[in-house]
């Protein structure tokens, strides 16, 4: 009985895993992302993708509060290779529901 | 060798100690980016009020253009990060004052007291800021400040072509207030108001680090007669005015 609770549970975090890594291809283009400049970006990709959030939070403390501001590092900086919002940041978060306000105040330069 | 816990503990300490002092200038954390503020600097503004004419509007103006500052038609909701006020004694025996007041970034700010989210807050470098993200639009530092200086956001504020993009746009329903263009001052520059009274009005305005004895503006400060607004409230603003 045990051995198949298990064999059920293994089954299932496997399939979960299968849909997510479907999920993550689906809104990834082919291609790449459209208006991409530049080789990487100041972290390692796959660590953006998962941290950005966090990266973000904690960079955004750390400028208003501290008063420390890496050029590089900025919200301001994401366009000179992320061209495009929509194709940036939009299409991700409208495919997985979140509504970040970063630019309901901050302006991403054109 | 066994050791009584007054050993270890000693021993320990001396470590500790050791670890600080034997290595003078070297610091074992890696220290943040040297634009990070600093208690080292204090920045002030004096206002030469001799030299601001009624006419003149270039500080206002300025600031509305490099912080976004909206107008939004309405006298009662618009918002001011700076406005020239005209002054007047009581006998009429003076020709009447014309003045910019702003933010005065005291040194012990009553809107920081109040403020419940700790978003109002007081730079190492003795700039005053509103922390938008934590605002959560109370008002108590609007009523905690004698300057009136800080403004509600009663509406959603667009953005246009002409924003600035340095700055972002304010939130409806949280409280704003002159930064002593923050964003520039970190990057070395003045302000926008000083820049535009230097350029295009009068030269009334100074800005500059009160904590450096060789800059224009700690030398004026110590050596002319200059006051500040309300300086019986023991708050020591950091916006001194001259000929007042």
């Amino acid at each position: 009985m045990l051995w198949s609770r298990l064999v059920v549970m293994i089954l299932v975090l496997l399939l979960s895993g299968s849909i997510q890594a479907q999920g993550s291809d689906a809104v990834r283009p082919a291609g790449g992302w459209p208006g991409l400049k530049g080789d990487k970006c100041i972290q390692p990709t796959d660590w953006m993708r998962k941290n950005h959030m966090e990266f973000l939070k904690q960079r955004r403390e750390v400028t208003v509060r501290e008063g420390v501001r890496i050029r590089d590092e900025s919200l301001l900086q994401c366009q000179t290779c992320h061209t495009s919002r929509q194709a940036f940041c939009d299409r991700c978060h409208q495919y997985v529901g979140v509504h970040p306000d970063c630019f309901d105040c901050h302006i991403y330069p054109k | 060798m066994t050791m009584d816990r007054r050993t270890v503990l000693g021993l320990g300490g001396a470590v500790a100690a050791g670890a600080i002092l034997l290595a003078p200038g070297v610091r074992l954390i890696a220290a943040p980016n040297k634009t990070e503020a600093s208690g080292a600097q204090r920045w002030a503004m004096l206002i030469d009020v001799n030299h601001c004419t009624a006419a003149c509007t270039a500080c206002t103006d300025a600031c509305r253009t490099e912080n976004n500052v909206p107008l939004f038609g309405d006298p009662k909701r618009d918002i001011h990060w700076i406005r020239k006020v005209e002054v007047q004694d009581e006998e009429g025996r003076r020709p009447p004052l014309s003045l910019p007041v702003l933010c005065n970034h005291c040194e012990h700010p009553p809107c920081v007291h109040v403020c419940p989210t700790e978003a109002s807050f007081i730079r190492k470098d003795g700039i005053v800021l509103v922390d938008k993200h934590r605002c959560i639009g109370c008002r108590y530092c609007m009523i905690a400040c004698p300057y009136k200086a800080r403004s509600l956001v009663y509406f959603q504020v667009d953005v246009d072509k002409a924003s600035n993009p340095r700055v972002p746009v304010r939130g409806k329903g949280v409280v704003e207030k002159c930064t002593f263009c923050v964003h520039r001052v970190d990057d070395g520059q003045q302000p926008a108001c000083v820049e535009a009274c230097q350029a295009a009005g009068e030269g009334a305005m100074l800005f500059g680090d009160l904590n450096d004895p060789q800059s224009e503006i700690a030398q004026r400060v110590r050596t002319l007669k200059t006051e500040t607004i309300r300086a019986d409230l023991g708050l020591k603003p950091h916006v001194h005015y001259q000929g007042l």
